[in-house]
């Protein structure tokens, strides 16, 4: 029934001898638009490659191009922000330990040399310094937030159950760095973090002893702590903050407190499912607004049909004469009702409104 | 557009959905027309498994098995310290003429090896005192790390106390808490004499009544239920009897 019209038009090619027969490379050229469009074929730029084999752009969009609630405001902004300084540690702890040296007799003099010798040193050192400190305050600015507004209600608990793992792993970031310099103040700061540890009951001993690799303050600390900072902490925040990101491009994030809850712009009516219908009234349930019946009675086909239809109306050069009668006509009768729905900016919908 | 038996309001779908075969057919009768039941997909005559299931399950559990022979061992690295011990060490710190038993002399020996500067300690260390039923010919060296949380004590001689600086510790001549926040007495070292000269070896931790126990860490409590609480832990020494 759909393939009707194209073959109509097809028949009725010679007639129109007005509009000219497109050439060979005319036509080429625009079998490859449509390839291109439908993505099986890209442009041969790199990008384009690259794209179509990983739907880089649309991941992009998807993430970038959300909805997001009424009221959204700066506060929003402080979890992009917490990232952004774990992004700046990251690359100025790799550069770091270009200088450092983890033991404890030269890790000391390897911070003083990369501090007042190298070129730039101090200010590398420096941003990492006072990024962790600003880190700790974003973070908690962040989860401030993120309570007031009441953002961790259903469905986000498990995005603060996540942010608090963050927040502790940061905290450990905190603890293992500052052994890093290894003077008397970041000494005796651990000795006292350890033996905090320690002070757990049960527990607390052996992790203390984990921690510091023995009973006792030794070498292998800070190897470890360097380790655990360099290494295993990173790593896991990285993994989180994967799995955090994750879960707000899904869930979406909430409107701030006060503002009214609304439906959307361009929301679709809210779907009304009435109790204890009977089986046999199934169609008349109330789908989006719009009867289910109503889609039955129509004489629309079944969507699934749809790319049926345009693919062989897209193929056929002669679809694009507008000179037809009838069976033009009948295309755009049937077309209209489903195009409009989702596929309105098919080249197809554009040529039959015209 | 939805399709409209998803909306059945918690019904089965099986019930929502009339048998085609059996239209005409009331509720509670018997099916006029019965079919053979379907054999569950995939299973052969009396398997108890698919080969897909068999498979899912074999290829996961090998998987396992390769990650823990990695994740095992890497895991045990990093625990063995808490696990073993390291050697006795014991350091002459002086003749033993430089001692008597009315003060203490701050003495500075290296407790760990290996970590430079960083490695070493203070030891206030004093000849046993028959005042304080000790045996005149024991010596013994009080440990400068406070039971709070480890800062270094220093011994004021003007008050014959050992005083923290971080939190406001205070110890008697003993090292038995008398104020502040500590939960029990300075540790101590172990002593000996060799060949005229006083040695320092292992620290060791008291409880209340200076009864030795194995070293714990600043901040946990010795003595009774607290030896449960904090138990001692395989990687340090025993204490002397």
């Amino acid at each position: 029934m759909k393939l009707l019209p194209t073959k109509k038009s097809k028949q009725d090619e010679p007639e129109a001898e007005a509009a000219p027969k497109p050439s060979r490379g005319e036509r080429l050229g625009r079998a490859r638009e449509l390839a291109t469009h439908h993505g099986t074929e890209s442009s041969i730029d790199v990008a384009g490659w690259v794209d179509s084999r990983t739907n880089a752009t649309g991941i992009f969009t998807a993430m970038m191009s959300r909805h997001v609630p009424k009221g959204t405001n700066w506060f929003y902004t402080l979890g992009s922000a917490t990232m952004f300084i774990f992004a700046m540690q990251a690359i100025t702890g790799v550069f770091l330990s270009m200088y450092y040296t983890p033991s404890a007799t030269q890790a000391y003099a390897s911070i003083t040399h990369m501090t007042n010798e190298v070129f730039m040193g101090e200010f590398v050192r420096g941003l990492h310094k006072w990024g962790a400190s600003l880190m700790i305050i974003l973070i908690f600015l962040h989860m401030a937030r993120t309570f007031f507004f009441g953002a961790y209600k259903y469905p986000r608990e498990l995005n603060w159950v996540i942010g608090v793992v963050l927040l502790i792993l940061t905290t450990v970031m905190g603890l293992t760095g500052y052994l890093l310099p290894f003077d008397q103040r970041s000494f005796w700061a651990t000795i006292v973090a350890n033996n905090i540890t320690a002070s757990g009951p049960v527990v607390g001993p052996y992790l203390a002893d984990f921690l510091r690799a023995g009973p006792d303050f030794s070498a292998t600390t800070l190897s470890r702590f360097y380790a655990l900072h360099m290494m295993v902490v990173p790593g896991l925040i990285g993994a989180l903050i994967g799995a955090h990101l994750f879960l707000v491009v899904k869930l979406g994030t909430t409107a701030p407190p006060w503002i009214r809850a609304g439906r959307p712009k361009g929301a679709r009516p809210v779907e009304t499912v009435e109790a204890g219908l009977p089986g046999d009234d199934l169609a008349e349930v109330s789908v989006n607004g719009a009867g289910a019946t109503a889609a039955a009675t129509d004489g629309a086909e079944p969507t699934a049909e749809a790319p049926l239809e345009e693919a062989p109306a897209d193929d056929a050069p002669a679809d694009d004469s507008p000179a037809d009668g009838a069976p033009a006509d009948e295309a755009t009768a049937e077309a209209a009702p489903e195009g409009g729905d989702a596929d309105g900016e098919g080249a197809d919908g554009e040529e039959v409104s015209s | 557009m939805l399709p409209a038996r998803q909306y059945t309001c918690g019904r089965p779908i099986s019930e929502a959905v009339s048998d085609p075969l059996n239209k005409n057919t009331s509720a509670g009768d018997e099916p006029r027309i019965k079919l053979p039941e379907a054999e569950p997909r995939g299973y052969f005559e009396g398997e108890s498994m698919t080969r897909r299931k068999v498979f899912t399950v074999a290829s996961q559990a090998i998987g396992g098995v390769a990650g823990a022979a990695v994740v095992l061992p890497v895991v045990g690295f990093a625990l063995a310290p808490l696990f073993s011990r390291g050697q006795e060490r014991w350091e002459a710190i002086g003749s033993t003429d430089d001692f008597n038993a009315e003060t203490y002399r701050p003495v500075v020996f290296t407790e760990i090896t290996g970590i430079g500067e960083a490695g070493k300690t203070t030891a206030y260390v004093r000849r046993g005192s028959a005042e304080h039923d000790e045996d005149p010919n024991e010596f013994i060296a009080i440990s400068t790390r406070c039971a709070h949380l480890g800062c270094p004590v220093r011994f004021v001689q003007a008050a014959a106390n050992f005083i923290c600086p971080c939190h406001g510790g205070v110890y008697d001549f003993l090292g038995k808490r008398i104020g502040g926040p500590p939960v029990r007495p300075l540790d101590r070292f172990q002593t000996r004499e060799r060949n005229g000269q006083v040695e320092l070896g292992p620290r060791y931790s008291v409880t209340n009544q200076l009864k030795a126990v194995r070293v714990r860490d600043p901040g946990e409590f010795t003595g009774g239920i607290w030896e449960y609480l904090y138990p001692p832990r395989p990687s340090t020494f025993p204490p002397p009897k």
